[in-house]
């Protein structure tokens, strides 16, 4: 009999859990721990934050699902890790500490022969002073309470336009390593055809602000891309729909203070700015959670599970970006040390950025870190928790199951504005994620017919769909393990 | 503000018959892509 243990209930944590619950007999313990009430599909948080749909829609309780399903559930989240044991205790655990109920602020050694570590990223606010979703008139969308507050500051907005008020949009990154530009590009359409459809659209100046060197980045490097017939830059493609749209950029922005409708920014010119606004939506930088671990005598062996993430097969030796690999990103997500320990989704440790690393001219770093989106992340736990699944039948571990994000594809479907006959979105693939410029070094290091870019309504289906097929699949309806990740 | 998507353009982006066609060659383009498959860079372990 063999105990599973999973952080975390976000998008990783859940597609390791339904699949080693589906594939495994019931004499293997599967075990969630992750302090989340409810389970959220987060790439809808868009529309909540632009009041059209309600956040109910996009989450459920995961307390009901779990016990039907035979998953055991602690609402309670990690604190530290001890993959050794310790003196009292021979088997590995975690220590994690309830956050609701009962048993809330009581604390348990959850002991398990399997780890995964799917506690995605900590949002890290506290990284930019002032920037508080909710204060300050900067927003966030990265929660579906923080998408709802959004909702209610851009409507507060957009009623003082109707009443004759001009205003300032700003929406991009809030840091000078933030990622996520996907997210906050959704959201930016979104919110330049909801002012349309509130016909305030001529009263507001609404500017895309961002760490990206050049629009299109994405964390990704750019892109070189299928349009149509045409082979297109990721750049030209945004540039085109930020001209059509009436939106103005500002790039290789650091984002360093807010303050009440001011971002302060440094640029690569080493020149700091401000920036002011009435409404901003703002990512922040993503952080690990600050774990601590020790080993069985209780010494400090934080280092060998985290780099900030957590520390996989990746090949982390500091090199110029000239030299980065396709090679360096790990395949098994599995610690070198505690081989029983992986880290799917956004929890693992990137051996380096994606995009070209750039200084400001005073030194400071401006670039954005690598995105980790939803389907890398559902591909990356699931092959985990089939790695796992092979290793408790063979008797013997087994790593036959590989994805590296230089090798995998992913679809980024960006909602431009909802609706089913006025919608619009911009679909955008790409393979592989991570550049490989040793089998595609004429094309920037990627697959053009496989990296693809196309703009219209059914983009905005497309979104809506996969709403409807994750959201059925996270709830494990029927046949719901046909979905691909 | 530049126009930069003709009318035309504009036109086939949010014509709904277009689209519900676009709509099947890019679930089935990007099930390709998603689902074709995955695995390692590295040839040795
Ligand atoms: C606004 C927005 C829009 C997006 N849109 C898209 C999109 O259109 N397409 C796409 O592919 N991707 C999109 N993404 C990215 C996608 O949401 C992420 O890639 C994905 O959520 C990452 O999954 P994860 O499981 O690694 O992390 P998360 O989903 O963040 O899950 C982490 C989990 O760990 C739990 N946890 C945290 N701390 C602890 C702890 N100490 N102990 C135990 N558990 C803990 C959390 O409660 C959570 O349940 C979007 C992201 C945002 C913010």
């Amino acid at each position: 009999m063999s105990k599973i243990v999973i952080l975390g209930a976000g998008i990783s944590g859940h597609v390791a859990a339904s699949h080693l619950r589906r594939k495994l007999s019931k004499e293997h313990e599967v075990i969630v721990v992750s302090p989340n009430t409810n389970y959220q599909w987060i790439p809808s948080n868009i529309w909540v934050g632009i009041g059209r749909m309600k956040s109910e829609k996009i989450l459920f309780p995961l307390a009901p699902l779990y016990k039907k399903k035979g998953i055991g559930y602690k609402q309670a989240k990690a604190l530290s890790f001890y993959p050794e044991g310790d003196k009292d205790e021979q088997k590995p655990y975690v220590l994690a500490e309830y956050v609701t109920g009962e048993k809330q602020g009581q604390r348990e050694k959850v002991t398990y022969d399997y780890l995964i570590n799917a506690t995605g990223p900590k949002l890290n606010f506290e990284a930019t002073e002032g920037l508080i979703p909710g204060k300050n008139k900067t927003y966030s969308v990265c929660t579906y309470t923080h998408a709802d507050h959004a909702w209610e500051g851009l409507n507060e907005v957009i009623q003082q336009m109707k009443a004759g008020k001009k205003a300032k949009i700003l929406i991009g990154t809030g840091h000078a390593k933030s990622t996520c530009q996907g997210a906050a590009f959704e959201y930016i359409l979104n919110v330049e055809q909801e002012l349309r459809k509130h016909n305030v659209r001529d009263m507001a100046e609404v500017t895309w602000i961002s760490n990206e060197y050049r629009l299109g980045d994405f964390g990704m490097d750019g892109m070189l891309m299928s349009y149509g017939s045409m082979t297109m830059k990721s750049s030209e493609m945004v540039e085109m729909i930020f001209e059509d749209r009436d939106i103005k950029w500002i790039l290789g922005a650091g984002v360093n203070k807010i303050e009440d409708g001011i971002a302060y920014y440094e640029n690569l010119e080493g020149e700091h700015k401000s920036e002011t606004y009435d409404f901003a939506m703002l990512i922040p930088s993503f952080s690990g959670h600050g774990f601590k671990a020790y080993d069985k005598n209780e010494n400090d062996i934080t280092e060998k599970l985290f780099k900030g993430f957590m520390v996989v097969d990746a090949d982390y030796t500091p090199k110029p970006y000239e030299e980065w690999s396709v090679k360096d990103w790990p395949e098994t997500y599995q610690n070198p040390t505690y081989k029983n320990i992986f880290a799917p989704g956004i929890a693992f440790a990137p051996p380096h950025t994606i995009s070209k690393p750039r200084k400001s001219k005073s030194g400071t770093d401006i670039f954005p870190a690598p995105p980790r989106t939803g389907m890398p992340s559902g591909i990356t736990a699931k092959l985990v928790a089939d790695n796992i699944i092979d290793s408790i039948k063979n008797g013997k571990e087994s790593l036959k199951h590989k994805g590296s994000m230089g090798n995998m594809g992913a679809a980024c479907i960006a909602s431009a504005g909802f609706g089913m006959t006025s919608g619009s979105g911009v679909s955008i693939t790409t393979f592989p994620i991570v550049p490989d410029y040793e089998k595609y070094p004429k094309t920037q290091g990627r697959q053009l017919g496989k990296t693809f870019g196309e703009i219209g309504l059914a983009g905005h289906w497309l979104k809506l769909a996969l709403h409807h097929a994750f959201i059925y699949k996270a709830k494990m309806r029927p046949f719901w393990w046909l979905i691909p990740e | 503000m530049t126009q930069r998507i003709s009318k035309y353009q504009r036109f086939k982006m949010m014509n709904p018959i277009i689209q519900f066609f676009k709509f099947i060659y890019l679930s089935i383009k990007i099930m390709i892509v998603v689902a074709g498959g995955h695995g390692g860079t590295r040839k040795v372990n």
